[in-house]
């Protein structure tokens, strides 16, 4: 449970941080405001992350960051890390998700799937199913 | 192609030829004018820049300025040091990049970058003509920091082993001729430096090998830092339960002075000697940056969605050059991704498009805790609006549950795959 509601969190922030963080200040500022969540002390503001970049040129930049362990364009020279071109798009999509659940045993995938929001998994795998062997 | 010859490629680079000029492929300069792009340094940072923009500008022209005749890497080669692996596995021709890319390769010094007249010029006088250039020169050391160290002969001695070449070499023959019951020493400096685990594990490839050739033999670490800067969990875990009498870890230990005549460290309240001393002084921004450093007179501030300098606007830097953003790495991967992201901004800014405004950056460092036990760290940054920097993605990343043979595996093959994706 704990793991699906972080990466909500991170889902939800990746694409909506700014207008959360707009949010805010408003809230406080409203007049049915309690006094008991006058006290409440603020949490520091999370990150201001830019709406991402799905557009063909973001795509194939955010898909770089796979290609330093997977290989360029998706492409394994092979060992333990497989290949990513050509796979199937929707098993790309789920592996990424059993990954953020928990549901799959990893050693890194599941720290680092976190990091890519649903939207982002979703273009990922497109390209990569495009990509060439 | 091959080496260019440097003066034919002056003359032709101001009068690009009909060939070159049919070689476009739907660029907005069709015409006399070929983008030309000049990379200083062909480490894990400038190569991929070298072999990105090709991929994704192919009629862009791309010099690569490098001063070695091969690539070394630098992730593996304290692996070299343990035993387990050798010089010939971790280095790789630059060929590829010519061959299969188009990259045009020059061996030889780039001394200045001159961002006015846009030329970069190399120690045999000639200057390269650039549109953009990227300089990835990685670190220097401050050896002036070290006062017994700032000679030759002393730096003949006391080795850092930090740029993977010749002084790895020259280190694992030091730990070859040491007599067993010897001490080794690693002199840390403060954070940040390059490599950020390199160092611990070090020491536990060091231990390695005395464990197996020299077992009466001692790894002392003198970290300048209060704690271990990388993964220090793992890494204490690995020093008590796989070397414990063999490695002894001693914090806020920072080197003030040697004497290379009795091989002593001197610390601030102490003085250590070793059979084998093994310096890491402080590190700054490799010198060809120097007009661009803003950050504590050692590192290079950049617009993170162009990586250009800070203070001009023309000239892009990546790498271990830079004022790194929080809890970003100083390592081979994440100056692989900026290589990428700095590409892909060079290929949108010579082709008229904007560049992306929300780059990612993925890092994972592995360091081998044994011959065959590896732990990892992992991160993924984005770029944050608001404070124009990039940060970790809040519940991403992490460190290794424990050491591993399966991570040893996934280390291995990750340095296969990346060294393809920088060179191959």
């Amino acid at each position: 449970m704990k793991s699906i509601l972080t990466t909500l969190a991170v889902a939800v922030l990746a694409t909506t941080a700014t207008q959360i963080f707009a949010q805010e200040p408003v809230k406080a500022a409203s007049p049915i405001a309690t006094p008991a969540m006058a006290v409440t002390p603020t949490p520091p503001p999370g990150p201001a992350f830019a709406a991402p970049n799905l557009s063909p040129s973001g795509v194939r930049s955010l898909a770089a960051n796979c290609a330093a362990c997977h290989g360029t364009n998706g492409n394994s020279a092979g060992g333990a890390i497989p290949g990513l071109a050509g796979a199937d798009k929707e098993y790309l999509i789920a592996q990424m998700k059993l990954f953020k659940d928990g549901k799959r045993v990893a050693t890194l995938m599941h720290q680092i799937s976190k990091g890519y929001s649903d939207a982002e998994v979703s273009a990922l795998a497109d390209y990569f199913a495009a990509q060439k062997k | 192609m091959g080496i260019i010859n440097r003066r034919a490629f002056l003359k032709s680079s101001g009068a690009i030829t009909a060939v070159s000029a049919a070689s476009l492929s739907g660029c907005a300069t069709v015409g006399a004018n070929v983008p030309k792009v000049v990379i200083v340094g062909g480490g894990y940072g400038g190569a991929t820049a070298a072999k990105y923009i090709k991929m994704w500008g192919p009629s862009i022209e791309v010099t690569l300025i490098e001063r070695n005749t091969e690539f070394v890497s630098c992730p593996l080669s304290n692996l070299v040091l343990g035993g387990s692996q050798t010089m010939k596995d971790i280095t790789i021709s630059y060929d590829a990049l010519q061959k299969k890319y188009g990259v045009k390769l020059i061996r030889g010094e780039a001394i200045a970058v001159d961002a006015e007249k846009k030329v970069v010029r190399l120690a045999g006088g000639d200057s390269i003509a650039f549109d953009r250039v990227i300089v990835s020169p990685g670190v220097d050391f401050m050896f002036d920091a070290i006062a017994g160290l700032n000679n030759a002969d002393a730096q003949a001695k006391i080795l850092h082993a930090w740029k993977a070449g010749a002084q790895t070499v020259a280190l694992r023959k030091q730990l070859e001729v040491m007599p067993d019951g010897g001490v080794f020493a690693i002199s840390i400096p403060e954070a940040p430096f390059r490599c950020p685990p390199g160092p611990y594990e070090r020491a536990c490839q060091v231990a390695t090998y005395f464990k197996q050739q020299k077992p009466k033999s001692k790894v002392l670490i003198l970290d300048a830092n209060m704690d271990i800067v990388s993964k220090p969990g793992l890494f204490k875990k690995a020093f008590a339960e796989m070397y414990a009498g063999m490695i002894e870890y001693r914090s806020s230990s920072k080197l003030i002075d040697v004497d290379v005549r009795t091989m002593t460290a001197k610390l601030e309240f102490d003085d250590v000697k070793a059979d084998v001393l093994n310096v890491l002084p402080p590190m700054k921004a490799g010198g060809i940056a120097n007009p661009f450093i803003t950050a504590n007179k050692r590192w290079c501030e950049i617009n993170w969605l162009t990586y250009e300098a800070k203070n001009n606007p023309g000239v892009h830097l990546l790498g271990d050059a830079l004022q790194i953003a929080p809890l970003m790495p100083k390592s081979g991967h994440m100056a692989n991704a900026h290589g990428k992201a700095c590409a892909a901004a060079v290929v949108a800014l010579l082709t008229g498009e904007q560049p992306n405004t929300s780059p990612t950056l993925t890092n994972t460092c592995y360091s081998f805790v044994s011959a065959d036990k590896v732990v990892h760290v992992a991160s993924v940054h984005k770029y944050d609006e608001k404070d124009k920097t990039m940060k970790t993605v809040p519940g991403s990343g992490g460190v290794s549950s424990g050491a591993s043979e399966l991570e040893a595996q996934y280390g291995m093959t990750w340095a296969r795959n990346i060294w393809a994706d920088v060179l191959g």
